[in-house]
């Protein structure tokens, strides 16, 4: 006798209510492409706005690059923590990511703008034998500009430039230093705006400028 | 509505021939307007079977799947598995699982087309089911006496 397993249907068990339910990309294939090739643009030249170079479906809740890079990014292995859970069965129907339990297990994390999140150190830094494991946190922000000016050199800068980021929680900055400071370990940021993105990578030395940089 | 409804006409739908699907839906829905939640996609499942049917399970192999889900205007949402890799068939599927889903559409769709289907495939199994037991053989050992 054979008989299909029940496991896996019980494992994509349906969101309700479908009917309300955010589409995923137009045309998977190439939309997940242009988007993983944003992140990676991203994260090679840090501290830059870049176009998350797709039209991505409309999810409320999420900016578009966030939805981009969610559909992207995510599959039944990556488990998604986030600071406000509205949009996780869309993303578990398209994508399979389950919810992380805690910050901790999370590969991902999603912070949308005016939700409050943990502070970093509270995320996956990953092991000195394998950084790669840490949680990538995408960021939502209010603007590019406006906020206090931080001054950012490393690895993908030519010259050192200044962010002003606004829309962070308070303390962020000083959290970050602490994060370089565990390289190779350390959470990687990619910080969101409308369809922009822009990568903060461990690896990027951030001081204030008023302070100056070491 | 009873979940076995519709796991019943899912199956007679997965099972039916693509064409017979096109068909129900030129004549039952013509220019029914959709949108796909899930486009067709391909996978696989684990099949599991049973050692005479009721021992230990264990993994008998993988087969080829293909899913959709579609949502109507009125946003109703229906589902389709079959199995292969036909994705016309399981977006057909998935478009006459939501039709059934439709208090205006289920009795027609269940008299004009998943009858008909039920009625075909299960004349098919029987007559399968015949052709196999005719070629039963029973094995016997004949007990010499001396």
């Amino acid at each position: 006798m054979v008989s299909h397993d029940s496991q896996p249907a019980a494992a994509i068990a349906l969101p309700r209510p479908l009917s309300q339910l955010p589409l995923g990309f137009a045309d998977a294939a190439a939309d997940a492409q242009a988007s993983f090739r944003a992140a990676l643009q991203a994260l090679s030249m840090p501290g830059l706005p870049l176009p998350c170079g797709v039209a991505a479906p409309t999810v409320p809740g999420l900016m578009p690059a966030t939805v981009a890079l969610l559909l992207a990014l995510m599959d039944h292995e990556t488990p998604v923590w986030w600071a406000a859970p509205g949009a996780a069965p869309w993303l578990q129907f398209h994508t399979g990511a389950p919810q992380a339990a805690s910050p901790a297990q999370a590969h991902f994390a999603v912070c949308q703008l005016g939700a409050s999140w943990p502070a970093l150190e509270a995320f996956c830094p990953g092991t000195d034998a394998s950084p790669e494991r840490s949680t990538t946190l995408l960021v939502e922000l209010a603007s590019w500009q406006g906020g206090t000016p931080q001054r950012c050199h490393g690895p993908g800068f030519r010259e050192p430039r200044s962010l002003c980021l606004s829309g962070l929680p308070p303390g962020f900055w000083v959290q970050w230093q602490d994060n370089h400071a565990r390289f190779p370990s350390g959470v990687d940021v990619i910080f969101i705006c409308g369809d922009q993105l822009m990568g903060l990578p461990r690896t990027t030395v951030v001081g204030n400028v008023a302070q100056g940089v070491s | 509505m009873p979940v076995a409804l519709r796991r019943d006409w899912l199956a007679v739908l997965a099972r039916a021939g693509t064409e017979d699907l096109e068909d129900g839906l030129r004549r039952n829905a013509p220019g029914l307007r959709y949108e796909f939640l899930r486009r067709p996609e391909r996978g696989m499942v684990m099949l599991r079977g049973r050692v005479g049917g009721t021992g230990d399970p264990f993994n008998l192999g993988e087969a080829t799947v293909t899913r959709c889900t579609v949502r109507l205007a009125d946003g109703g949402v229906g589902t389709g598995h079959v199995l292969g890799r036909n994705r016309r068939k399981a977006e057909l599927v998935a478009v006459f699982d939501a039709l059934l889903q439709e208090p205006a559409y289920r009795a027609a769709l269940e008299r004009e087309l998943v009858a008909s289907l039920r009625q075909q495939q299960q004349a098919r199994r029987a007559s399968q089911a015949a052709a196999t037991g005719a070629s039963k053989v029973e094995f016997f050992t004949m007990v010499r006496s001396e």
